[in-house]
């Protein structure tokens, strides 16, 4: 049973009757007579659990991007509806409808109003109705229940029932980083048939020949062929294909400290450092994928908590998004012998491993220090840690004495994270440290290098 | 499933019809929630009412017809009642004057919250009065200034016999009243008179063709005194003389027969008093009706449109609170010295990484470098990187600034 406000303007409107006899009589009789209308309302309004529901909404969406649950509801019973249909859904994919577009509901004291129906169904009709969702967290969410709360046919009273309806959204992660992606692949396309001057090493392969043209080093030039066709005949080669590359995101406690706190506009801002490390992972995967490799992304803490491997192609990048979705920072220790351990039973031969973690001092020197020599041993690691865009802000301050010591602690933290880094490139790792925006194309650019230089 | 740069391309669809419940099952869900509470309230409901029907329906006010306890006159009450005596009990002196009428008998108990025009109301009527402990102000308007209060005696040590002739002490014969009245002029009549002089436990006198019977002790109507030596004879024959008693036992709030008793009309003074005189008649109504429509209001705001939908939020810690809390250390420490070298380290590392010096480089060449890049002064520049701590916080921002500037100056392609 619920009341709307037409009971209430009804219940006040006794007032007049009240003043002009006031006797007691007269407040018991206008008194029955708001509970009579009120239970006769209740008792014409339809049954709220004699509508059908039919809910469906996409399997998965990119963060960021709208979609639109849509809720068909039917009046299964021999009465006419009237009623208020609510399609709950959890708050991170809340939105109102806005001038352009829609916005993300951000005041969680109001309803959402977006998400409110009024419908008016004769009995056997059914009507389409569209809630608006924005989604603002990576994650799976379960949809509420749907809610219908029938009025009678004067709406002053009615009948109310929360109906659960299944519902479940996959919300992927936003991957803004695939901007940064057209550049790389066209200088990864400048890698290949390129003249073996700079790039000739171990990890390059005999790709070509082709005619000398004037710049080519001397040295390429292949005598055989050019004796053979008369003409001057250099070699080309092009990165060796086929190597593994392995992203592991550490989802321990270091990767639940929140960074970007600087509004740039994205729309997830104050995100957690795990978010930059999985648009990193997005970008590096997506492009070694393009470059021929073979791409592996671990998440890991003390276990496994996503895995993506054996897939390439068109197949990588929605597997990756998919894997990655529902990963959450976990607020352990990372088991970097664990780590280390699923990374050795996963690739044997030389591949590149990249690390996306933090450079926080202490954590470095107790877990991964320990550890990086025999995976260096044996691989490529490239160490990429997201750097906190606010404490990048502090180190600038200069306003005042208090915004001084804030820069000189950030300062001494900068080279307290460098010291590290020197450390870790002294035990053969490459150390990418990058704000979060930058992280993703920064890591890419070492990838290129590397694949140019032929260390893969 | 579904790219994620692309539209997703699965649906989930989940349709349902009612939550499985009926209205019989809903009931017996509702039933076993609130059984409990509301039996509960339905014992406390049965003991208060067990309470209120053991409990005989009496007064604790002193002099009360109802009071039952030992300063309540009960007892008396119930006699007189049995005697044939019509008493009635009122608590305003506006009802007392309407009902004391001639061939009545007006009993005015102590009354601390009597006002002068209250007593003169009360010695406006025909009635025949009876006052017990009266105040000045009452015993000079009732008797017209015959009878007046001595200082206060004290209880005779024995019995003291009446020593006049009125009936009533006659009959009443030995008594332990208190005396305290005197007689101020002739026509008065003293009985139990005290050991000083003048002072009397009764005094009566005739006035206007009726009686004043003023008792200076107000033990012989309550009921713990009223068998004590000859009180109840006395109580029975001064207030048994009418077949009506009007016994006024004044509420402590009674404005009544006064001028502060705003008349609610024209022709009705002494009609109810206070507040709601001020306010139209309807407004009671009204109010309640006010209360009635916030209860309907609030039934209409509590029923939310279907549960909150919960959702996991990640424990989120924010990186900078370290950096801050090092900061602040400095701060509060004063720690010139730490945040200077913190400073002056960090400048020189982004200096001789911009100018190709190896991380090992000594103090010497990256001086010598900077000097190259800027053409500055060796000595500001090697007192800029390497010189003492600042003095205080003025010199550290200055230093701050112009460690700024040499980078930037460094940095000046």
């Amino acid at each position: 049973m619920v009341l709307t406000w037409r009971a209430v303007v009804l219940a006040a409107l006794g007032a007049v009757p009240v003043a002009l006899w006031p006797v007691p009589g007269v407040v018991l009789v206008w008194a029955l007579v708001v509970v009579g209308v009120c239970c006769l309302d209740v008792a014409l309004a339809a049954s709220p659990r004699q509508v059908a529901l039919q809910r469906s909404v996409p399997t998965a969406v990119r963060l960021g991007t709208p979609v639109d649950s849509r809720l068909v509801v039917t009046n299964a019973a021999r009465r006419r509806l009237r009623a208020v249909v609510r399609d709950a859904w959890p708050p991170s994919l809340a939105a109102e409808a806005h001038d352009a577009g829609r916005r993300a509901h951000d005041d969680p004291a109001a309803p959402v109003r977006a998400a409110r129906h009024t419908v008016d169904l004769a009995p056997g009709d059914a009507v389409r109705l569209r809630t608006p969702l924005l989604p603002t967290r990576r994650g799976d969410r379960s949809a509420g229940p749907v809610t219908v709360r029938t009025l009678g046919p004067l709406r002053v009273a009615g009948r109310q029932a929360s109906i659960p309806v299944g519902g479940r959204l996959r919300v992927l992660p936003e991957f803004t980083a695939r901007r940064h992606l057209p550049s790389r692949l066209a200088r990864l396309r400048e890698m290949d048939g390129r003249a073996a001057v700079q790039v000739r090493g171990e990890g390059t392969e005999f790709d070509s020949l082709r005619e000398y043209v004037v710049g080519d080093d001397v040295r390429s030039i292949d005598w055989r062929a050019t004796a053979r066709r008369g003409d001057v005949v250099v070699r080309t080669w092009r990165p060796e294909r086929d190597r593994r590359v392995v992203v592991v995101l550490d989802t321990g406690r270091t990767s639940a400290a929140r960074i970007g706190t600087v509004d740039d506009g994205a729309v997830n801002v104050g995100g957690t450092r795990l978010e930059a490390s999985v648009e990193a992972a997005l970008l590096l995967g997506t492009l070694a994928d393009r470059a021929g490799d073979r791409v592996q992304v671990l998440a890991y803490d003390r276990a496994v908590r996503a895995r993506v491997a054996g897939a390439s192609g068109p197949r990588l990048l929605p597997a990756m998004a998919d894997a990655l979705a529902a990963v959450e920072p976990v607020l352990l220790e990372t088991d970097w012998t664990g780590l280390v351990g699923q990374v050795r039973a996963r690739v044997s031969q030389r591949s590149l491993v990249v690390l996306l973690t933090s450079l926080d001092p202490a954590a470095v020197e107790t877990g991964l220090l320990p550890v990086i020599d025999g995976l260096a041993e044996t691989h490529q690691v490239v160490v990429a840690a997201v750097s906190d865009a606010e404490v990048a802000a502090l180190g600038a301050g200069r306003e005042s004495v208090e915004d001084v010591y804030d820069a000189a602690a950030a300062a001494r933290g900068d080279l307290d994270r460098s010291a590290v880094a020197a450390v870790l490139r002294r035990h053969g790792a490459e150390v990418v440290e990058a704000l979060p925006d930058e992280l993703a194309p920064r890591l890419a650019d070492t990838y290129l290098a590397l694949k140019a230089a032929g260390r893969l | 499933m579904s790219a994620p740069t692309t539209e997703a391309t699965g649906t989930w669809t989940a349709s349902a019809t009612g939550d499985g419940t009926t209205f019989a099952s809903r009931s017996r869900r509702r039933w076993r929630t609130v059984r409990w509470a509301l039996l509960v309230l339905v014992s406390l409901a049965a003991l208060v009412a067990l309470l209120a029907v053991l409990r005989p329906p009496t007064s604790t006010t002193p002099y009360d017809t109802g009071n039952t306890r030992d300063d309540g006159s009960r007892a008396l009450a119930q006699v007189l009642a049995r005697q044939g005596v019509t008493v009635q009990q009122v608590d305003r002196v506006a009802d007392a004057v309407a009902a004391a009428g001639p061939g009545t008998t007006l009993l005015v108990p102590p009354s601390p919250y009597l006002l002068a025009q209250q007593a003169e109301a009360l010695a406006g009527t025909e009635a025949d009065v009876v006052v017990a402990d009266a105040g000045h102000d009452l015993l000079d308007a009732v008797s017209a200034g015959r009878i007046g209060r001595a200082e206060r005696g004290t209880t005779p040590p024995t019995p003291v016999p009446p020593d006049c002739e009125l009936p009533a002490a006659v009959a009443a014969g030995a008594s332990l009243l208190e005396p305290g009245l005197e007689a101020l002029s002739d026509g008065v009549t003293t009985c139990w008179p005290g050991r000083m002089s003048n002072t009397a436990a009764l005094a009566t006198t005739e006035q206007d063709g009726r009686t004043v019977t003023a008792v200076h002790d107000a033990a012989f109507l309550r009921n713990g005194d009223v068998l004590t030596e000859g009180n109840a004879a006395l109580a029975l024959h001064l207030l048994g003389q009418h077949r009506r008693l009007v016994w006024l036992v004044q509420d402590p709030g009674d404005l009544s027969a006064t001028d502060l008793d705003a008349p609610s009309g024209p022709g009705s003074p002494g009609e109810s008093a206070g507040l709601a005189d001020l306010l139209p008649p309807w407004f009671g109504a009204v109010a309640w009706w006010a209360l009635l429509v916030a209860v309907v209001a609030a039934l209409w705001r509590v029923r939310r449109l279907g549960p909150l939908v919960a959702e996991d939020l990640p424990v989120v810690v924010p990186a900078a609170e370290s950096t801050r809390g090092r900061g602040r250390l400095y701060r509060r420490a004063r720690s010139r010295g730490h945040a200077a070298a913190g400073l002056r380290a960090a400048a020189a590392a982004r200096v001789a990484h911009r100018l190709g010096l190896p991380r090992s480089a000594d103090r010497a060449t990256v001086v010598d470098a900077v000097v190259r890049a800027t053409g500055g002064d060796p000595h500001t520049v090697t007192d800029l990187l390497y010189g003492p701590p600042p003095a205080d916080d003025v010199a550290l921002t200055e230093l701050a600034r112009r460690l700024d500037t040499l980078e930037s100056e460094v940095h000046r392609p």
